[in-house]
């Protein structure tokens, strides 16, 4: 016949692989639940409500005085700066011979939903620096923030400088109106009073759905086709559940915080003006003279780099240091990459400041 | 384009809601008061409290009607921006890719070509403010159908002296309070101590 359809037979046997593997994946591959995730050691050195600060056990000497406290996202959980024993951000600055403590907001029900920034960063926030400046005998701390935390750390080291040796500020939202991202779109079009006064707290579900928009072929298609491609690579599969694991696992996000954070920072874009007030005090990044580490990453489609870099130019500090890494959001803190390049320039930077 | 006279053998559909909104109304106003003089002597029960209240909820179901309507609108469009989104891309793709590929590295290629211009296209549509004013509408839709539907609810908890949402914030409101209030006295008081001390 002229007409009749070839097909290469390499396709055939890719085709018949790939369904083999479908039917093999459930006996080859751990439940999200069943994935242990080898954390470092922690112990609850303080905790008020829902909040917990952790202290993490280090395998070596201390050698810098001054603690890091790590203020968390306020979405997804903390350990993705702990999710592989090899691309820990943790375990690489307890190595580095620092003393970490790191803090987790839990998970927030409806008797939260009246929790806003002051609560949090003049509240939980000023309460872990001051137990930790008593527990390692110190008048300041170095704090890190991780995205959202970022914005959290950098608010309390305008309002409270004289308790922050060092300001470490990875892919932190500063600038909202310079966001490029999904996200920004969203946030500048929401009803946000009509949201919190109906539904309190910001569901996970709706974070799902934003996330689910951002590269919704790469990361909602093509991603799971990989995975069940290479289901007998155990490293892969063991490095894409956990990552999974993290992706959806957020808590809610309290109402009154989530409404500040709206209107404030992507609606109004008060922060990077100077001109947000948080507890009754004007937030001025003025303020912010200590050292200041600023960490972007090219390929974030969470926090955009022009979203974050604006904080280099607004701060009082005359140290301050902006690098951008060119990787992604999650790969800044927890890749390979993260251990050999972000996290060595980091300690560097960090163990000239922390004596 | 849509003549004049079409245009008006169309049903006005705010008129119509307008109009059984009324006629609801009416009878509910009518019912109540026939209804009130022998429900009073019930008063310390339910019916009583629930007959008040039924013109409440008449209303609220028929406002949640109308939401319903704009929620449609937003919806439609919002699947309307999705699928033209889709055609846009694929007429794209098909320009760019117009041989069906038949060995594994033409498949890869062209799967690569594929989620580039979908990615684009889509990441340029969620982007742009027709999207996000939309959808911005469409979720401000959805919160006031959830709002009316907690408003029918709350008729029927304070008809059997259940507590209402409302009254549950209050209670939230008052614990967030006393919780500031705490921590401000005990962060006083531990001041106190270490000055005390340092003495």
């Amino acid at each position: 016949m002229e007409n009749e359809l070839k097909i290469d037979p390499i396709l055939l046997e890719e085709f018949l692989k790939f369904n083999k593997n479908l039917i093999e994946a459930p006996k080859m591959v751990p439940a999200m639940d069943e994935i242990n995730l080898e954390m470092t050691p922690f112990d609850v050195a303080y905790s008020e409500d829902k909040m917990r600060l952790l202290h993490f056990n280090s395998p070596v000497q201390k050698q810098h005085k001054i603690p890091i406290i790590i203020v968390y996202a306020l979405i997804n959980r903390y350990y993705i700066l702990d999710i592989h024993p090899q691309k820990s951000w943790i375990k690489n600055l307890l190595n580095q011979g620092f003393d970490v403590y790191l803090i987790d907001w839990g998970t927030p029900t409806n008797i939260d939903k009246f929790l806003g920034f002051d609560d949090y960063v003049n509240g939980y926030i000023d309460n872990c620096v001051d137990f930790v400046c008593d527990e390692a005998d110190v008048e300041k701390v170095t704090l890190q923030g991780y995205c959202t935390g970022g914005t959290l750390a950098t608010v309390y080291s305008a309002l409270h400088p004289n308790k922050v040796k060092n300001l470490i500020a990875t892919a932190p939202v500063i600038d909202g109106r310079k966001d490029t991202t999904v996200v920004g779109n969203l946030a500048k079009h929401m009803d946000v009073d009509k949201m919190v006064e109906t539904i309190g707290n910001m569901p996970p579900e709706f974070m799902y759905y934003v996330f689910s928009v951002l590269k919704p072929f790469e990361q909602g298609l093509e991603k799971y086709i990989h995975f069940f491609r290479n289901i007998h690579d155990k490293n892969y599969v063991d490095n894409f559940l956990r990552v999974e694991k993290w992706l959806n696992d957020t808590p809610s996000i309290p109402g009154e915080l989530f409404r500040q954070w709206i209107k404030d920072v992507y609606q109004e874009n008060l922060l990077i003006q100077d001109k947000m007030y948080v507890g009754r005090k004007l937030v001025s990044l003025k303020n912010i003279t200590m050292p200041i580490f600023i960490q972007v990453a090219v390929g974030d489609h969470l926090v955009s780099p022009e979203c974050s870099m604006p904080l280099y130019y607004a701060v009082g500090a005359e140290d301050k240091t902006l690098r951008i890494y060119p990787t992604g959001h999650v790969g800044m803190i927890a890749s390979s990459f993260s251990q050999k390049k972000v996290l060595s320039e980091l300690g560097q930077w960090l163990s000239e400041r922390s004596k | 384009m849509e003549s004049k006279a079409e245009a008006q053998k169309k049903p006005d559909l705010k008129e119509t809601a307008d109009y059984f909104k009324h006629l609801s109304l009416f009878w509910t106003d009518m019912a109540y008061l026939i209804s009130s003089k022998p429900s009073a002597l019930t008063s310390a029960g339910p019916m009583r409290k629930f007959t008040m209240q039924t013109k409440k909820l008449a209303n609220e179901m028929i406002e949640s009607n109308e939401d319903l309507i704009e929620f449609n609108n937003r919806l439609t469009e919002y699947y309307k921006q999705l699928s033209d989104t889709w055609n846009e891309a694929q007429k794209r793709f098909n320009t760019k890719v117009p041989e069906i590929p038949n060995d594994v590295e033409q498949i890869e290629s062209s799967k690569r070509v594929w989620i580039d211009i979908f990615e684009n296209a889509f990441t340029q549509l969620f982007d742009s403010e027709k999207f996000g004013e939309n959808f911005g509408k469409l979720i401000s839709s959805e919160l006031e159908l959830s709002k009316h539907w907690n408003n029918m609810i709350a008729v029927l908890l304070e008809a059997v002296n259940v507590p209402t949402k409302n009254d549950l914030n209050e209670v939230y409101q008052e614990l967030h309070l006393l919780r500031k209030r705490v921590s401000k006295l005990e962060k006083s008081e531990k001041k106190a101590v270490v000055e005390h001390n340092g003495k």
